[in-house]
């Protein structure tokens, strides 16, 4: 998945606004901002120019492309929703969109279930857990370029791929090549995602966990609540804000995941691991089909924005 | 943009340029100087080579420094970096080649400057033959002077290996799928190593489409003159599914994640052959260290007695000049270095061949010496895939990946299909 | 946590979390052994030699050291860019009013949705036409134009906390908006801007697919590190090499301020409490 921390931090939905009541917020009142255009107007202008050249101009240009047949140099050709028409009777395509889905929820789920059931565990010995959970948080801070090597590493199909080595040892001629099969290719890819993704809802719900009041927890304990009824009852509703953070967060990292694609598979084999980000990449920037892969970037952006659509409303309200 | 007309135009004021700088071009060639601009997009010991090839360039015109221009991206397939850097605006002189179908997709962008005129004045005719004048050419017009070129159906082996196992270099198809047996038996899981990461399972298909149709037809399937559900293109990938069926290889999950296979060949020592281009011959020397024809050899392809034996799989790099390029006249200089003596001894060294007449042969080590011969004895057809257009390049790669996983009837026939679908529309 | 401790857990996520780093170590062992002792597996210790060979040859086989630097320039251009703009940009937003405040408030902090892919053939063109293609302003336009999305949201959350007061005192002592932001906002505000400055650094650093598409001629170390395998051939050791050259201060920046990210918000509900 594609590393989203400033997302992260800045997420609106953030496990603190559970205790956004807990004090009180300036009233959003009209009067109180000074009204000063000028000056405002001076400091904002070079933000919504940079912020114009790089996010309003693409977004409507990767609209407009995408109603043009332009390959190469030639000239560019109107051909309406033709490129749309195509995407969706073109199989590659179509095999692509399944592709996303798998990556996109497979790795959501493996990683943030992983890290919530690790934070879960660690509550139960905060302190000495401590260094375990740097470790796994670490694997956060190597980007995905990085981390793919690091596990074409260690999944390689000959001798020296530890995977196989070790189940190997266990489970004889079970040896296998991850990566080279489409079978197992993508869930592979997924594994390696989850891998680095974890630290993040592990962290999120850790925090979660940890901010609950330790008066809280000394009643129910003083009741003789189990540690798992503490668990079930306290932590794991508690900690829900952090998960659906870490949720978003991850479904969005896995859509636009193109780094970790690149430099692991290639988007192979057999086409088992092109996700639509890397579809997109592979048929304008290699073939050169600017207005379709424009059309594909849409398909991709009307995702996202489906996904986004609570965190939007959130955000837009909250703008005072 | 780039339309036909002045594409005309762009050609013909290369053609008057080239009259004016060809009035007197061994003066000019003196005279050079300036920057010049290769795309250069080889690495490792290839990358090596050229910086050499280059250092010397500019040590015989002092006046002359050479810039490499190397593009990123494409992983497998370098054209991809290619197309991103010349579509993006790039500017060089002169662009290192190795795939005819890029050649064309280049002179239909206006990027290539024609070097008939250069071909005249140098005199290259005295070092390069006909036939390999035509293989640069689109049409008539050559655009490309071939610097090297291997053998592309000779396959290597460890030759230790083959003792041990008591086998010696088969020279029929028969000997060679009888063979797997014994270097199983000796301790090898899997005699042939195929790489089919990206590209290097069709190599296979490749030649054996040679040696069951002829180059002929191979030249009208790169054309598509005739379709991919021709009998004759079944035929081949049949005999295909025959070795994979025979075991030669490990599974097919095996060789879609292998990118290179010396590995598997030269240092884990689980298979025994592989057919590979001759940029083998440098990764083996320099990279695992061994001794060309005493640690390793090649033998060519296995007959297999369908009338076909006498054809060859090659492939060629050749230079292209550019029609944008700041200095025309170094880069014509430059491809004059290309086929001297001075160059080829240097590419002798790495374990490439030129095809220069200007070349000593006697520089190239045993095993470039066996795939010259073999070349030179055989009907020679350029590398498919490196005709094909290049939408469906990666069809064709794909669709032969799948087939590897299945090496059925059933599957040749939905795999051929699916390629001549994508055919129907990339022409 | 009350009661005893439950050591089970510890020792759980203790092998858990062991494996988690297996990989990372994988690359350091593979860049410090010969080739030919690994090619049989980097963990094994039939026989065992430790090399500096993959650690020396790279930096002259590949231009690491170069790109390291520019990099490092990229990502403190962009990171400076950012840190600038935005605590001007936030502060705004929230203390001033202008016409269309709200509107490009809510146009700006809802495009950290959009994944990068959407700028890549636009901008490709863009520069194209424009003859910037392999000029750093390629990539740093979009790094500080993509950042403002999320580091806005970030310093304007902040600033609804701050002190209201402040601002209305240095307004009847005379201050006008620019200085209230330079003597007022500013200094109190450091812990956000420093926070958006971290993640702007981490984000530039790794960039790859805007790099390798937009630059040519220099190239940052992702980039690099995904040419460092010869064209035909792998070079596991030098691979590792300039893994681990890539990802090591990256690495370190997130460690030392992971304390910034450990807690979400942090950064905001620190300045509450």
């Amino acid at each position: 998945m594609s590393r989203s921390l400033p997302q992260m931090v800045a997420d609106p939905a953030d496990v603190s606004s559970r205790d956004g009541g807990g004090r009180l917020r300036l009233p959003a009142t009209r009067g109180w901002r000074i009204k000063e255009t000028p000056a405002a107007w001076l400091l904002i202008t070079p933000v919504i120019i940079l912020f114009g050249i790089s996010v309003v101009y693409p977004l409507f240009d990767t609209l407009r492309l995408s109603f043009f047949d332009i390959k190469g140099l030639a000239p560019a050709k109107w051909v309406g929703f033709g490129n749309y028409v195509t995407l969706f009777n073109d199989a590659t395509f179509r095999n692509t969109l399944l592709t996303t889905l798998i990556f996109t929820l497979g790795t959501t789920v493996i990683s943030v279930s992983l890290g919530w059931a690790l934070a879960m565990l660690c509550a139960f010995a905060p302190v000495h857990t401590t260094p375990f959970r740097g470790m796994m948080f670490v694997t956060f801070g190597i980007s995905e370029a990085v981390s793919g090597y690091m596990w074409l590493n260690i999944l390689r199909p000959d001798k020296a791929g530890l995977l196989n080595a070790i189940i190997g040892n266990f489970i004889p001629g079970f040896a296998h090549s991850w990566l080279g099969d489409p079978n197992t290719a993508l869930w592979s890819l997924i594994f390696v995602a989850s891998w680095s993704g974890v630290g993040l809802p592990l962290m999120l719900c850790f925090a979660a966990v940890q901010s609950i009041p330790r008066t809280v927890l000394e009643a129910a304990y003083m009741d003789g609540a189990k540690p798992t009824s503490i668990m079930r009852h306290i932590m794991m509703p508690l900690s829900l804000p952090g998960v659906r953070v870490a949720i978003f967060i991850n479904l969005l990292g896995a859509l636009r995941a193109f780094d970790i694609i690149y430099v692991m598979t290639g988007g192979g084999p057999v086409r088992a691991t092109e996700t639509v980000g890397y579809f997109m990449y592979r048929e304008s920037m290699t073939q050169f089909k600017l207005g379709y892969g424009a059309a594909a970037t849409v398909v991709l952006l009307v995702a996202v924005l489906v996904i986004s659509i609570p965190a939007i409303i959130q955000r837009t309200a909250g703008a005072k | 943009m780039f339309n036909r007309s002045l594409r005309r135009r762009t050609v013909l004021a290369g053609v008057m340029l080239a009259a004016l700088a060809g009035v007197s071009p061994s003066v000019l060639a003196q005279d050079i100087s300036g920057d010049l601009v290769i795309l250069q997009w080889q690495t490792g010991t290839d990358g090596q080579m050229w910086k050499d090839v280059e250092a010397k360039f500019m040590e015989m015109h002092p006046g002359v420094t050479i810039k490499e221009f190397q593009p990123a991206g494409g992983q497998g397939d370098a054209r991809g970096g290619m197309r991103t850097a010349l579509m993006g605006g790039e500017v060089v002189d002169i662009i290192i080649n190795t795939w005819p179908a890029f050649r064309a997709e280049l002179v239909n962008a206006g990027i290539l400057r024609p070097i008939d005129d250069q071909w005249a004045s140098f005199g290259w005719d005295d070092k390069l033959s006909q036939s390999w004048r035509d293989l640069g050419s689109i049409d008539g017009t050559t655009y490309g002077i071939t610097y090297t070129y291997g053998d592309r159906s000779a396959i290597w082996y460890k030759t230790a290996q083959l003792e041990k196992a008591g086998v010696t270099p088969p020279k029929t198809w028969d000997e060679f799928i009888a063979s797997f047996d014994k270097l199983k038996a000796a301790g090898y899981p899997a005699p042939v190593v195929i790489p089919a990461k990206y590209w290097a399972h069709t190599e296979w298909f490749e030649t054996l489409l040679l040696r069951t149709a002829g180059v002929d037809v191979a030249a009208q399937l790169a054309a598509h003159q005739i379709p991919w559900t021709d009998p004759k293109v079944k035929a081949a990938l049949m005999k295909y599914a025959e070795m994979l069926q025979a075991g030669c290889c490990a599974p097919a999950a095996t060789m879609l994640a292998i990118e290179e296979p010396y590995p598997t060949l030269y240092t884990a020592e689980e298979s025994n052959y592989m057919l590979f281009g001759m940029w083998t011959n440098a990764a083996l020397k320099n990279d695992l260290k061994l001794e060309e024809g005493v640690d390793y050899s090649i033998f060519q392809f296995p007959a297999l007695g369908m009338g076909f034996d006498d054809t060859s799989s090659v492939d060629t790099k050749e230079l292209n000049v550019t029609t944008n390029g700041a200095n025309p006249a170094a880069a014509d200089a430059f491809l004059d270095y290309i086929v001297s003596p001075e160059a080829s001894a240097i590419m002798a060294g790495y374990g490439y061949a030129s095809p220069s007449s200007a070349a000593d042969g006697s520089l190239l080590g045993p095993v470039q010496q066996i795939a010259t011969g073999a070349v030179s004895s055989s009907k020679v057809q350029f590398v498919l895939g490196d005709l094909l257009p290049g939408d469906l390049v990666d069809e064709y790669r794909v669709q032969l990946q799948k087939f590897l996983q299945n090496p059925t009837e059933a599957t040749v026939d939905e795999v051929l299909a699916a390629i001549e679908a994508k055919a129907a529309t990339a022409y | 946590m009350i009661g005893r401790i439950h050591w089970w857990t510890v020792v759980l996520v203790g092998v858990i979390a062991t494996i988690w780093v297996i990989p990372v170590l994988g690359i350091v062992v593979t860049s410090l052994r010969p080739p030919s002792e690994v090619a049989l597996g980097w963990w094994r210790l039939d026989t065992f030699s430790i090399t500096f060979d993959a650690w020396i040859r790279v930096w002259d086989e590949y231009p690491l050291a170069q790109a390291f630097w520019f990099t490092a320039m990229l990502a403190a251009l962009a990171t400076l860019g950012t840190m600038l703009l935005t605590p001007a940009a936030a502060y705004a937003f929230h203390f001033l009013n202008f016409p269309f405040r709200r509107l490009l408030l809510i146009l700006i902090i809802n495009a950290f949705v959009l994944p990068q892919q959407v700028v890549v053939i636009p901008l490709f063109t863009l520069w194209r036409d424009l003859k910037l293609i392999d000029n750093i302003a390629a990539v740093l336009i979009p790094y500080v134009g993509m950042s403002f999305a999320w580091s806005i949201f970030l310093v304007k959350n902040f600033l609804e906390d701050f002190p209201k007061e402040l601002i209305e005192a240095a307004k009847i002592d005379g201050c006008g908006p620019l200085s209230t932001l330079r003597h007022i906002v500013l200094p109190n505000a450091t812990s956000p801007i420093f926070a958006v400055g971290v993640l702007q650094f981490l984000w530039t650093w790794n960039a790859l697919l805007l790099p390798m598409l937009y630059l040519r001629s220099m190239q940052p170390l992702p980039v690099l590190l995904t040419k460092v395998s010869g064209t035909y051939e792998s070079n596991w050791d030098l691979r590792s090499v300039a893994a681990i050259v890539t990802t090591i201060v990256p690495l370190i920046v997130f460690v030392i301020f992971q304390r910034q990210f450990a807690a979400g918000s942090q950064t905001r509900t620190g300045a509450k409490e």
